[in-house]
């Protein structure tokens, strides 16, 4: 007290005196409101027993999702799709490229010329259409020629 | 006779005892600790906080207490260490600029219903709220608790040396405010 009286004695006339006060019964009260604390601890520090179902929940919510989504999108396609395209998407999945060609260069002149006349052959040509048709893609020299040649 | 504390100690120690030697030691040291938290904190709400977390933690930590230090000693170190935590927090919740830490103090103290001091208290409770962190802690003990320097170097893991000059610079800048302001 001497000490602060020559470095402070402004400070050392001050009475020393608490200035703080605290609600009504704040002391009394205190322990109870710690012991609510402890026991609100307590139980949410308290570790839950894992469970296989709880390890395996996720993977199973996932599997079910692509389940649903395999469904929604499969079954409406399966249902309103027509058959014949279906079908028709087989037949010609099993040509390829290759083998349309192999056909081709397997086949013979002759044979291939009265196959592509095959359907020319259906229709009906009037004398008047021949000769139209005749005079507009050959000269008259290949006409002439033609004929002697027969 | 035997020394309180200990028997509170021995029975904490003992699973079957623990809890009622908990509630004597919050009944023991509530009062002494909450007011050292209180001088720290200023306002009675933060400091009933700090108190509970202090509990808290000595709760938590009742297994790890060696008995090197007195039960009086460890306390104490807990509650300061809790109260300095706590205004650290504070300070950087409130984005108090760097320097201006005692701007949240004092309002802190302007702020609280239960201060119960006069003008002058009021005075020397703003010239502690510009006191760096340590002396600040320093002269509440001295000068208010008037804790010997032998406890204070425990509780503060201080020599008693710089505990002294740390008093002595502390109690010149209270002084020097309390000239200079009006």
């Amino acid at each position: 007290m001497d000490e602060l009286k020559k470095i402070a004695p402004e400070l050392a006339k001050i009475k020393k005196e608490n200035p703080f006060g605290t609600p009504d019964n704040y002391f009394d009260d205190f322990s109870a409101r710690l012991q609510l604390r402890l026991e609100a601890e307590k139980k949410a520090t308290v570790p839950r027993k894992i469970r296989f179902a709880d390890i395996l929940k996720p993977a199973l919510g996932l599997a079910a999702s692509f389940a649903i989504i395999f469904m929604l999108v499969y079954v409406p396609l399966k249902t309103f799709m027509p058959n014949e395209r279906t079908e028709v998407s087989a037949v010609t999945d099993d040509y390829d490229e290759a083998g349309i060609l192999d056909y081709i260069e397997n086949i013979d002149e002759s044979s291939f010329v009265s196959l592509l006349n095959e359907d020319e052959n259906k229709d009906v040509f009037s004398d008047d259409d021949l000769t139209l048709y005749v005079s507009a893609n050959f000269s008259d020299y290949e006409i002439y020629e033609k004929l002697e040649n027969q | 006779m035997p020394d309180p504390d200990q028997h509170i100690i021995a029975d904490l120690k003992d699973e079957s005892k623990r809890d009622l030697a908990f509630h004597l030691l919050v009944k023991t040291y509530q009062e002494r600790l909450y007011w050292h938290i209180r001088k720290m904190v200023l306002n009675h709400d933060d400091a009933d906080d700090v108190l509970q977390n202090t509990f808290v933690k000595v709760w938590r930590s009742i297994d790890k207490f060696r008995e090197e230090s007195s039960l009086y000693t460890w306390l104490y170190r807990i509650a300061t260490n809790e109260s300095i935590t706590f205004l650290n927090s504070k300070k950087r919740k409130s984005l108090i600029p760097l320097g201006e830490d005692n701007e949240y103090l004092m309002d802190n103290l302007t702020s609280d219903p239960y201060f119960e001091g006069d003008e002058i208290q009021m005075k020397l409770q703003q010239a502690i709220t510009r006191l760096p962190e340590k002396q600040r802690l320093v002269f509440n003990m001295k000068y208010f608790d008037e804790m010997k320097y032998d406890d204070m170097a425990k509780i503060l893991d201080t020599s008693v040396g710089a505990l002294k000059a740390s008093y002595h610079h502390a109690a010149k800048k209270v002084e020097e405010y309390i000239r200079n302001t009006d």
